[in-house]
């Protein structure tokens, strides 16, 4: 059970959160027993993890294997130039350190693979900050498999997607929608083709909103509907997303059954062995 | 039968299917008529994906761009 009190300190650092009937005490209580993990520490991480520090998340995973390159700085606002060569997962410690001391971060400086996301610890809910589709379709498929809540964002140019997967038996998964990865090479990234560096911080701080409501347990999630985000026009279209029975994780026949089924690399379909 | 397609974030295509060359376009031709490739896209109908080479049978279908970045 969350233990409800709150110490003058932190009555007065989240007040603005406390004084709202669908937070109050008890939910900010509840912030403070939460555990969110945020993969990847760069672009749409950023914005993650500092408002869900923010918002006193009591306990933040963070995982990213890179380091921060200048190029990063244009967008990833919790790394400054100092950082630069430093393991981002370093980096974003020492500012959720800075920001709040209610907040432990656990840093993962690891490669995320069928294997290690098994090393990891339990938290309440994931947050997809990644860059990559072999990290994107392991987590939709783990999440799915093990029934945690999945916040997915990515972006593209002047573009940003986003959705909530509540895993909870009843909503789409990211395999609803794209079945499979594309073929390697075919999806340009930010390195070739740019982004607007606000545009993760948009993208971010929904995602950040959608992990706040989920800990709350307040408030419509994105589930069953796509947000896309369209920086230059903008304009935030939604698109309706339901559960798909051909889904090859959570369809009618299923044909994966764990994540050591499939081979994360590639267009992340099942082992042939 | 004229096809609305809507490639989300990006704009509204109005394709007729008699001046498509296939006898009996796919969802693929629909695609290459607006230059994308099945590669990097979904094509919904009614919030769910269709194979890239079934025959179009539906008037209004949206396409999502499948996007990586991070």
């Amino acid at each position: 059970m969350t233990d409800l009190r709150l110490s003058a300190t932190q009555l007065e650092r989240y007040s603005r959160h406390v004084i709202m009937d669908e937070v109050g005490p008890e939910g900010q209580a509840r912030l403070l027993a939460g555990s969110v993990l945020v993969v990847g520490a760069g672009g749409l991480g950023s914005p993650v993890v500092q408002y869900l520090a923010a918002a006193g998340v009591g306990r933040l995973g963070i995982v990213d294997d890179d380091v921060v390159d200048r190029s990063n700085l244009q967008r990833q606002v919790i790394h400054a130039d100092g950082d630069v060569g430093r393991p981002k997962v370093e980096s974003a410690r020492e500012f959720v350190d800075r920001l709040n001391p209610d907040v432990t971060v656990e840093p993962h400086e690891l490669r995320l693979s069928a294997d290690t996301i098994a090393t990891l610890p339990d938290y309440d809910l994931v947050v997809d900050a990644s860059d990559n589709f072999a990290t994107r379709y392991l987590l939709n498929d783990y999440c799915a498999l093990e029934g945690i809540p999945l916040v997915h964002g990515a972006i593209y140019r002047f573009e940003g997607q986003l959705t909530t997967f509540e895993n909870d038996g009843d909503g789409p998964c990211y395999r609803c929608l794209f079945p499979e990865a594309p073929e390697p090479g075919t999806v340009p990234d930010c390195a070739t083709t740019g982004v607007l560096g606000v545009l993760p911080g948009t993208v971010g701080c929904i995602q950040a909103t959608e992990a706040v409501k989920l800990v709350l347990e307040t408030g419509e999630p994105l589930t069953g509907r796509l947000l896309v985000y369209d920086a230059m026009d903008m304009r935030f279209d939604t698109v309706e997303v339901r559960q798909n029975p051909d889904c090859p994780l959570c369809g009618e026949e299923p044909t994966i059954e764990s994540i050591h089924d499939v081979a994360y690399e590639g267009r992340c379909t099942l082992s042939a062995d | 039968m004229r096809v609305t397609v809507d490639v989300t974030g990006e704009g509204v295509h109005e394709i007729d299917l008699e001046r498509l060359e296939s006898a009996s376009p796919t969802y693929a031709d629909l695609l290459a008529r607006i230059e994308l490739s099945p590669h990097e896209v979904s094509v919904l109908v009614d919030g769910r994906p269709v194979p890239e080479d079934a025959p179009v049978e539906v008037e209004q279908i949206t396409v999502l761009r499948l996007i990586k970045g991070g």
